[in-house]
C-alpha cells in the first residue's frame, strides 16, 4: 500500500485580493493584490497604520465588506471554501462555525439590550455558556451570564467577546485590534488568554494590530500593509530583527521603548536617534502644587491624598491602569471636578488676590486670568472638536474668549500662528475636523489649548488613539513646546514606554493613591513598588525575543500606616510601604 | 428600578396638578368675571347675579379650585351651563366615541408606521425606502382636514363604501358608529404615521450601522434574528417618545377631523362648548387632554425602561 498523499488545505488562503469602494462615481481601491496564507495552528499578523486596509482584509475572511465596498478581484478561501462565492446560507454557517471574529471594541460590539449569556448562546455550538465564561477566566460565570454588557468592565467585555467567538469551536479566529482600547495590564491578561485558547484549541488566527509590541508577542508570521498593499511579509523573528522594507524599519523604530532615555527621532531608513531630555534649571518655579487632594464620586473615593509639584518646563507623568484615578486628577486640575479635600494651587503669588491661584475651584468660578493659565488637551481630538466648525474656529474661539487679541484680523493672524506653531500648514484652518487625519486633529487640540497662553498643560492620554509614527510626532511636538514655552506639563498615560521617553518625573497611581514617585530614570531603573513592576512587565516590547525588563511582581499588600508611609531610596525617589502577601 | 418608576409617576402627578391649576387660572383670568363672560354683554344684572350665585363666584378662588379638583378626581365636573346635565356624564359619552376612533387610529398608525419605518430603514436607498419616505413626507405636509376631505371624496363619493358624515347623535351604539369610524381613523393615521415612519427609519439606519449589529451578523445569525433581537430594541427607543407625542396629539387632531365627518366625539363637543361658552365642559376637556398627554409620556418612559437595560439596572451594584 502506497502512502496516500494527503493534501492539506490551509485554513486561510487569500489570493491577489482587490477591494474598492465607490466614491464620486469611481472606484477607490482600498486593498490591492493582497495574497496571504495561514497554516494550521499559526498566527498571522496584519500590521499597518490606519487606512492601510488591514481591517478590510481581515473582515473579508468572514465575507464581510463595509457598506459600499466590493471585491474587484482575487479570492478569499477559508477552510477550502471560496467565501465570496458561497450562497447566503453557507456563508452564515461559515461565520461563527468555521471562522469567528473578535472585534476591536467589545463595549460597542455587544448588543446593549441583551444579556451576556444569551448573546453567547446565540453564537451556536453546544458548549454550555457557563463553561465558556469559565474558559475565558471570568469570575462567577453563572451570575455574569445574567448581566448586561454595560455592567462589565472593558476587559471583561473583551473576554465575553472572546467566549462568543470560540463558542462554536471555529477553526480560524480573526482578531481585529482585540486589545486596543484596554490599558496595559488588562491588555496583557487578554492577550495571554487568547494565546492560551489558541494553543489549546489548535486555532489558526489572523491578528490585526497597529501595536508592534502586541504583534511581536503573538504572531508567527507578519504581513506589513501600507495603502492596501503588502510591503513586507516574513516570519516574526526575521521581520523584527532585520526588516527589509524601509517602511517596516521606520514603523519599528517609531515604537517607544522602555529603555529609551528620551524621545527617539526616526530617520528615513529607520535609524533611531534619542534626544536627551531637557535639563530643568534648579530655580525653575513651581507651576502647580497639589497637596493631599482627595476626589470622591458619590461614596467611592477616586483619588485619595495625592500630593505633587510640577515646575515650569517639566513633564510630570501620572501613570496607572484604568480606574487608578489619573484622569480624575487631570480633570480636577482643569476645573472639571471639584476635589473634596486638600489644596491645588497655581504658581507663585498672584498679586495679592488669595483666590487667584486656587485650582480647587471649578473652571467656571476661576478668574479668567487663571483659567487660561491651565489648559487641558483631550484624549480624543475627533470627539472634542465641534464637527461642524472649522478647526481654525476652534483655535480662534478661545483667543476671542480670553481677549488675548483685540481685533478680528489680529485673532485670525494669531490663530494661523498657533496652527503653524504645532507644525501644521495654516491653510488647514478652514477645514472641518473630519477632513483632517487623527494626528492633525490632535495637533489642533494642542493649538486650541495653547491659545490661552497657558503655563500648565494637562495632556490626558493624548497619543493613545494614534498610530505609532504619528504618536512619535505628537510627542516630539509636545517636547518642543515645553522647551520653547517652559510649559509645565502633566502627562497622563498608561503606556510606560511613552512615559519613559517624555517625562522627567513619574507618579504611579494605584486605586487613587500614589505608590511610587521619582525621577523617570530612577523609577525605571529601580522600580521599588510591585505595582510599578507589574505595569512595566505588562509593556510589550516590539521584539519577539525581548528579555524581561523586570522580574514579575510578587503578591503584595499595602503596608503604609499612620505617619510612616514611605521608603525613600533618595534623590526624590520614594516608594509607598508594602510587604509580600501571605 | 422601583425608585425610577416612583419618580416618574410622581413627576407625572405633579405635571397634572400644575396643569389643572393652569386650566383653572386661565378661566379665572378672563376679563370681567365668568358670569358676564358666559351671559354676554346684554345680560340683565339679575341673570348675572343668579349665575354668580350658582357658580359661587363670591367665594375665594382657591376654595373653588379645591371644590372643582376634588369633584374632578371623582368624575364630577359640575353641570353644563347650557344643557344643565352633569358635565362628567356628557363628556364621558363623547369621549367614549372619540376613544373608538383613537383606538383604531393608534392600532393602525403605530403598528403600520413602525413596520414601514423598519422596512424603509432596512432597504435604505432602494425602492421600498424611496416609496415609503416620499409617501410619508406627503402625509406629513398635508393638513389632516385635507386628507379627510380627499378620503371622503374617494371612499364615500366616488366609491360609496363608507358614510361621509355621521347622522347619529352621541348616544349611538358602538355598532352603529363603527362604519363611520374608519375614514376619520384613516385620515388621522396617515398624518400621524408620517412622523413615526421618519423617526423609525432614521433610528433603524443608525442601529443597523452599529458595531453590535455587525458583530451579530458575523456570528452567522439570520437576517431576521439580527433585526428582531439585536437591532429593534435599540432602534425603537427613540421612536417610542415620538409615538407618545403623536398619540397625545390625537387629542387635538381628532377635533378637526370629527368636524369634517360630523362625528359625535370630544372634538365636536369642544367646538360646541366654545361657541356656547360652556366653561365647565371646556375645563373638563382641557383637563382630560392634559391627562392624555401625561399618561402617554409616562407610558413612553416606562416602555423605554423595558427596552433599555441601562435604565433598569441603575443602582444595582457591579
Amino acid at each position: 500500500m502506497t502512502a496516500a498523499v494527503v493534501s492539506v488545505t490551509s485554513p486561510v488562503s487569500v489570493d491577489s485580493l482587490c477591494v474598492a469602494y465607490r466614491s464620486g462615481g469611481r472606484d477607490v481601491p482600498v486593498v490591492r493584490e493582497v495574497s496571504l496564507e495561514v497554516l494550521p495552528g499559526q498566527t498571522l499578523a496584519l500590521v499597518g497604520e490606519s487606512g492601510s486596509g488591514k481591517s478590510t482584509v481581515a473582515a473579508t475572511l468572514l465575507g464581510h465588506l463595509r457598506h459600499g465596498s466590493r471585491v474587484t478581484g482575487g479570492s478569499v478561501r477559508v477552510d477550502g471554501a471560496d467565501v465570496f462565492a458561497l450562497p447566503a446560507r453557507e456563508l452564515r454557517r461559515l461565520r461563527g462555525g468555521t471562522v469567528a471574529m473578535v472585534a476591536q471594541n467589545a463595549g460597542h460590539a455587544l448588543t446593549p439590550s441583551m444579556r451576556i449569556g444569551r448573546q453567547i448562546k446565540e453564537a451556536g455550538g453546544d458548549i454550555p455558556v457557563v463553561d465558556l465564561l469559565e474558559q475565558v477566566r471570568l469570575p462567577r460565570p453563572a451570575e455574569l451570564a445574567r448581566r448586561y454588557p454595560h455592567e462589565l468592565s472593558g476587559g471583561q467585555q473583551q473576554r465575553v467577546a472572546i467566549a462568543m467567538a470560540i463558542a462554536a469551536r471555529p477553526k480560524v479566529l480573526v482578531l481585529d485590534e482585540p486589545t486596543t482600547g484596554l490599558d496595559v495590564v488588562t491588555q496583557r491578561g487578554v492577550l495571554d488568554l487568547i494565546g492560551a485558547l489558541r494553543d489549546e484549541l489548535g486555532l489558526s488566527a489572523v491578528l490585526v494590530s497597529h501595536d508592534l509590541g502586541v504583534v511581536a508577542h503573538m504572531a508567527d508570521e507578519v504581513a506589513v500593509l501600507r495603502s492596501g498593499r503588502i510591503v513586507e511579509a516574513a516570519p516574526t523573528g526575521r521581520l523584527f530583527a532585520a526588516p527589509q522594507d524601509p517602511y517596516t524599519g521606520r514603523l519599528l523604530a517609531s515604537v517607544p521603548r522602555l529603555d529609551d532615555e528620551g524621545l527617539a527621532r526616526v530617520g528615513e531608513t529607520g535609524g533611531r536617534e534619542v534626544r536627551p531630555k531637557a535639563v530643568i534649571p534648579e530655580e525653575a518655579p513651581v507651576a502647580v502644587s497639589v497637596r493631599d487632594v482627595t476626589i470622591d464620586y458619590g461614596s467611592s473615593r477616586a483619588v485619595d491624598g495625592v500630593s505633587f509639584d510640577v515646575r515650569r518646563g517639566e513633564v510630570l507623568a501620572l501613570v496607572g491602569e484604568s480606574g487608578s484615578g489619573k484622569s480624575t486628577l487631570a480633570w480636577a486640575l482643569a476645573g472639571l471636578r471639584t476635589p473634596s479635600g486638600g489644596t491645588m494651587t497655581h504658581g507663585p503669588g498672584h498679586d495679592g488676590d488669595p483666590g487667584a491661584g486656587d485650582l480647587a475651584r471649578p473652571a467656571g468660578k476661576r478668574p479668567s486670568a487663571l483659567r487660561r493659565r491651565v489648559q487641558l488637551v483631550f484624549q480624543n481630538a475627533d470627539t472634542s472638536l465641534n464637527p461642524r466648525r472649522s478647526v481654525g474656529d476652534a483655535v480662534r474661539r478661545p483667543l476671542r474668549f480670553f481677549g488675548t487679541t483685540d481685533s478680528r484680523a489680529a485673532t485670525a493672524a494669531r490663530a494661523r500662528q498657533l496652527i503653524s506653531d504645532v507644525r501644521l500648514d495654516p491653510a488647514l484652518a478652514e477645514r472641518l475636523p473630519a477632513q483632517l487625519s487623527g494626528g492633525q486633529r490632535q495637533r489642533i487640540g494642542i493649538a486650541r489649548a495653547l491659545a490661552g497662553e497657558p503655563d500648565v498643560l494637562v495632556a490626558d492620554e493624548i497619543t493613545t488613539a494614534l498610530d505609532v509614527s504619528v504618536q512619535a510626532d505628537v510627542l516630539r511636538l509636545l517636547d518642543d513646546l515645553r522647551r520653547e514655552r517652559e510649559l509645565a506639563c502633566l502627562f497622563i498615560s498608561h503606556d510606560l514606554a511613552v512615559v519613559r521617553g517624555i517625562a522627567d518625573r513619574v507618579v504611579v497611581l494605584w486605586r487613587g493613591v500614589v505608590v511610587e514617585e521619582g525621577p523617570t530614570d530612577a523609577v525605571f531603573s529601580a522600580p521599588g513598588h510591585p505595582y510599578t513592576r507589574q505595569l512595566m512587565a505588562a509593556v510589550l516590547e516590539p521584539d519577539p525575543g525581548a528579555r524581561i525588563v523586570v522580574a514579575p511582581a510578587p503578591g503584595w499588600v499595602d503596608a503604609a500606616e499612620g505617619g510612616d508611609l514611605w521608603v525613600a531610596p533618595g534623590g526624590g525617589h520614594r516608594v509607598r510601604r508594602w510587604r509580600a502577601a501571605g | 428600578m422601583l425608585s425610577f418608576i416612583a419618580r416618574r409617576v410622581l413627576a407625572a402627578l405633579g405635571t397634572l396638578v400644575l396643569s389643572s391649576v393652569l386650566v383653572f387660572l386661565a378661566v379665572q383670568a378672563l376679563p370681567g368675571d365668568v358670569a358676564t363672560q358666559v351671559l354676554g354683554k346684554d345680560a340683565t344684572p339679575d341673570a348675572v347675579a343668579a349665575l354668580r350665585e350658582k357658580l359661587r363666584l363670591d367665594q375665594p378662588a382657591w376654595e373653588r379650585y379645591a371644590d372643582w379638583i376634588g369633584g374632578a378626581v371623582q368624575g364630577d365636573f359640575g353641570s353644563s351651563l347650557v344643557s344643565g346635565k352633569a358635565v362628567g356624564g356628557e363628556v364621558g359619552m363623547y369621549l367614549g366615541n372619540s376613544a373608538l376612533i383613537a383606538l383604531v387610529t393608534v392600532l393602525f398608525a403605530v403598528t403600520g408606521s413602525i413596520v414601514l419605518g423598519i422596512l424603509a430603514g432596512l432597504y435604505r436607498d432602494r425602492w421600498p425606502d424611496h416609496l415609503i419616505s416620499t409617501v410619508s413626507l406627503v402625509g406629513m405636509s398635508v393638513p389632516e382636514f385635507v386628507v379627510a376631505t380627499v378620503l371622503v371624496l374617494v371612499f364615500s363619493v366616488a366609491l360609496p363604501w363608507f358614510p361621509a358624515v355621521v347622522l347619529y347623535g352621541p348616544e349611538a351604539s358602538v355598532g352603529r358608529l363603527m362604519p363611520a369610524v374608519w375614514l376619520p381613523a384613516l385620515a388621522l393615521a396617515i398624518v400621524m404615521a408620517a412622523y413615526i415612519v421618519r423617526m423609525a427609519r432614521t433610528s433603524v439606519i443608525d442601529v443597523m450601522a452599529s458595531e453590535y449589529v455587525t458583530t451579530a451578523r458575523l456570528k452567522g445569525l439570520s437576517g431576521w434574528r439580527v433585526v428582531t433581537r439585536h437591532a429593534l430594541p435599540s432602534a425603537l427607543l427613540p421612536t417610542l417618545h415620538v409615538i407618545a407625542l403623536n398619540v397625545a396629539w390625537l387629542a387635538g387632531g381628532v377635533a378637526v377631523v370629527e368636524n369634517v365627518f360630523n362625528y359625535p366625539g370630544i372634538g365636536k363637543l369642544m367646538l360646541a362648548s366654545v361657541q356656547n361658552r360652556d366653561l365647565p365642559v371646556i375645563q373638563a376637556i382641557a383637563l382630560i387632554s392634559a391627562v392624555v398627554y401625561v399618561v402617554c409620556n409616562l407610558a413612553a418612559d416606562l416602555g423605554a425602561m423595558a427596552l433599555n437595560p441601562k435604565l433598569r439596572t441603575r443602582g444595582r451594584t457591579r
